[in-house]
């Protein structure tokens, strides 16, 4: 009896060392922890706004390149009217030569279709970004699952910012407004006498 | 019978991006009368007041799915002999099993050609 008590008390006092272990561990993660904790909800923003960007070239390319594709409609039938004057006037070699270039934007065509189809990769990098905001989403709960579970956050509240990825999305937020637009950049190329 | 190029047809995609490239390809194959939706509810709406041909439509969208509109469509005595084309990005075998078990009509896997629309098109009107 005293044996086994003995025993008890041996493997609690291993329980309690490897939960005091445990509680060290995390708490030397919790830097990092918090820190990354902190950067998800700016790097899911940052994911999205890659999306938004690519839309916004890709609805771009789209006006041009249907804007070429009603010039092309209209050039074709021009050129289909002009064939049938000259065939009517027996001028059969400038009708048949009318005729080649007539072929030739019906190529020019085949292509500026495979161009708006090719344009569905920004379907599916939307797609993705969505799915990779909503797993983001899902790892920040986590994290502060944990945070509040094991009472991080006084603890860490200093080191926030620590680490490359904070560095990184420091940059991209600092993009955000620091991007400079051409027209910006002209300006003041301007003031020092460029044209 | 081939597809009227007359016929009001509808695309349905949250994606801006790709209801414009549907619709353009569908003008190049001589189908001008095209009109848009975001979501199954909305496509729903536009179906129930007025009358398509056709139907082009995207499998994830917000509010309500293109395999639950599916379901609606071929559930709405009006509505269930209108062909569904779904065009999606959802490549797995249980998707188009899925689909196929609601009664699509045909399949198209993104990226796809306009020859590859142009095609099931084909197939659905025969």
């Amino acid at each position: 009896m005293q044996n086994q008590a003995h025993k008890l008390y041996g493997e609690l006092g291993a329980l309690a060392r490897f939960v005091d272990q445990a509680m060290k561990a995390i708490s030397a993660a919790c830097p990092q922890i918090m820190s990354s904790s902190a950067q998800l909800p700016a790097a899911a923003s940052h994911l999205s706004d890659l999306s938004k960007m690519t839309e916004e070239g890709t609805l771009e390319v789209m006006r041009l390149t249907e804007m070429i594709q009603d010039n092309h409609g209209s050039i074709a039938k021009e050129l289909s009217g002009i064939v049938e004057v000259l065939r009517a006037m027996d001028c059969a070699t400038l009708a048949g030569r009318l005729g080649n270039v007539t072929s030739v934007l019906a190529q020019d065509g085949k292509c500026l279709t495979e161009i708006m189809t090719a344009l569905s990769f920004q379907d599916l990098v939307a797609q993705r970004v969505k799915k990779l905001v909503a797993i983001l989403d899902e790892v920040q709960a986590k994290l502060m699952e944990l945070i509040v579970v094991f009472g991080l956050q006084e603890s860490c509240e200093a080191t926030r910012d620590a680490g490359t990825a904070g560095y990184l999305l420091k940059q991209l937020e600092e993009s955000k407004t620091t991007a400079m637009k051409q027209k910006v950049a002209d300006d003041i190329l301007a003031q020092f006498g460029f044209k | 019978m081939p597809a009227d190029p007359n016929m009001k047809i509808l695309v349905v995609d949250d994606m801006v991006t790709m209801r414009r490239i549907v619709k353009n390809i569908l003008k190049q194959l001589g189908f001008a009368n095209v009109e848009e939706a975001e979501n199954g509810q909305e496509a729903l709406q536009k179906l129930r007041a007025d009358t398509y041909g056709f139907i082009v439509s995207d499998w994830n969208m917000p509010v309500m799915t293109g395999i639950d509109m599916l379901r609606a469509i071929r559930a709405d005595e009006k509505l269930k002999t209108t062909p569904v084309l779904m065009v999606t990005a959802e490549a797995q075998q249980s998707n188009l099993v899925e689909a196929v078990k609601a009664g699509v009509s045909n399949y198209i896997v993104k990226p796809f050609t306009a020859e590859t629309l142009q095609e099931k098109i084909a197939k659905i009107f025969k």
